[in-house]
């Protein structure tokens, strides 16, 4: 029977048996499930969110039908927070264990599978049909936070350079500006680009599934690991359905993540028959016009510069009381 | 009956089936299965047999199949419609 671990002893055999399964013990979850078979854990899950994790079954007991209760279990338990679609990263050669139990595969590396459970991305490319164009297209993902005139800049560069640009707006709340209000300040600051077509990531780009260091300030090891698997979804499912030839990205002389991401995108897309084109980024006084430099402005209360590097449209929400709710009292977490 | 709340019922062992239901404007139905490609028509039938039968006629059915017969296939969905209907 499946139960959920929650005394120190019940967690010390479920980290056990994680570690003798050659993963890591991740302290970060929220439901940990496992099945104890005559005072010994044989099986062990975790679910952090929509990602089911530490997945793990004593060797003696593979094969059996342990591993579909503990996915049950986890799958039911994030039904009830309200998830309906869970993701699993694994090594490529599990990857049919779980295709067993109805995952499909979005993408996978030489060293990491990632299946989905649901058809969340079907549904999520389905949601976006009538967007569809034909032609030459280019892609940009971006989180916004706040829309800036370097982003403006980079839009516009590449509509110039393609048929139709699919401009995808980061879906993940876990910036400062909530993607509601991102959504709306690209929206304005675009309107007048008859050849951008704005659209979410839903949580398959640069999303806490498809990567999610790019929301921690310093890299870890599995970083690069998951960039690779996000830059293959994006190559094998998301660009061939809107006809996305080009990707564009602003240089990156800031981020170091963000440098590393570029860096990826060089090395996998371009094999998938994406050009990569990364533009100059915009300047002023000498320093490129970025969203943190803005937040970091924000943060010390200082708004006299906004001018400079946010469209007017941009500047108004910021300055708005909706937009100085957001930075005033959660301007410290840049 | 209407499913008025989004709802989840069976599991996703050998020979049983996990069926979401959601509320929505029109009735769609996607069935994923291990067995698909034998027995996909044959799954269709019986859902919508039973979708029918409780005169459901809007809302997103989705099942995801592990070779699940016929009269489980029927008792998941079952499940899910009176859990949908909040009865």
């Amino acid at each position: 029977m499946v139960t959920s671990l929650l005394s120190t002893d019940d967690l010390k055999q479920a980290r056990a048996l994680i570690e003798a399964s050659g993963l890591t013990f991740e302290p970060r979850f929220d439901d940990l499930v496992g099945i104890v078979e005559a005072g010994r854990m044989v099986a062990v899950g975790a679910r952090d969110g929509r990602i089911l994790k530490m997945l793990a079954v004593a060797r003696e007991h593979q094969g059996g039908a342990l591993l579909d209760q503990i996915v049950t279990a986890l799958v039911g338990l994030g039904f009830q927070e309200g998830f309906d679609s869970f993701f699993v990263f694994t090594a490529p050669s599990q990857a049919t264990s779980f295709e067993a139990l109805n995952f499909t595969l979005l993408a996978s590396s030489g060293r990491s599978a990632l299946l989905e459970y649901g058809d969340g991305l079907k549904r999520y490319l389905a949601r976006h049909g009538r967007l569809v164009r034909p032609g030459v297209n280019g892609a940009i993902v971006a989180n916004c936070n706040p829309f800036t005139f370097g982003h403006r800049y980079l839009i516009e560069q590449a509509a110039s350079l393609v048929q139709q640009l699919y401009l995808f707006v980061v879906r993940e709340e876990r910036s400062l500006f909530s993607f509601e209000s991102r959504f709306r300040m690209v929206r304005e600051g675009t309107c007048d680009l008859p050849n951008v077509t704005l659209l979410d990531t839903s949580c398959y780009a640069v999303s806490s599934v498809t990567f999610p260091t790019y929301f921690l300030k310093d890299g870890d090891p599995g970083g690069a690991i998951q960039m690779e698997l996000d830059l293959l979804l994006f190559a094998g499912r998301i660009a061939p359905y809107f006809n996305i030839g080009t990707r564009f990205v602003g240089s990156e002389p800031l981020s170091r993540t963000t440098a590393c991401y570029n860096a990826a995108m060089h090395k996998i897309l371009p094999a998938y028959g994406i050009k990569v084109t990364e533009l100059e980024r915009m300047s002023t006084r000498d320093a490129a016009i970025s969203a943190s430099r803005v937040r970091e402005q924000l943060a010390r209360g200082d708004s006299d510069e906004l001018a400079t590097l946010v469209p007017e449209s941009t500047r108004q929400f910021l300055l708005s009381r909706e937009g100085r709710r957001v930075w005033e009292t959660r301007g410290n977490t840049v | 009956m209407k499913i008025v709340k989004k709802v989840q019922a069976g599991t996703m062992q050998s020979s049983d089936l996990m069926v979401v239901l959601e509320p929505a404007e029109t009735l769609t139905v996607s069935i994923e299965s291990t067995v698909l490609k034998q027995f996909g028509a044959l799954i269709r039938a019986r859902v919508d047999l039973v979708l029918a039968r409780h005169g459901i006629e809007a809302g997103e059915v989705r099942i995801t199949d592990r070779g699940a017969l016929d009269y489980a296939i029927e008792a998941r969905l079952e499940t899910a419609i009176f859990r949908a209907a909040g009865e």
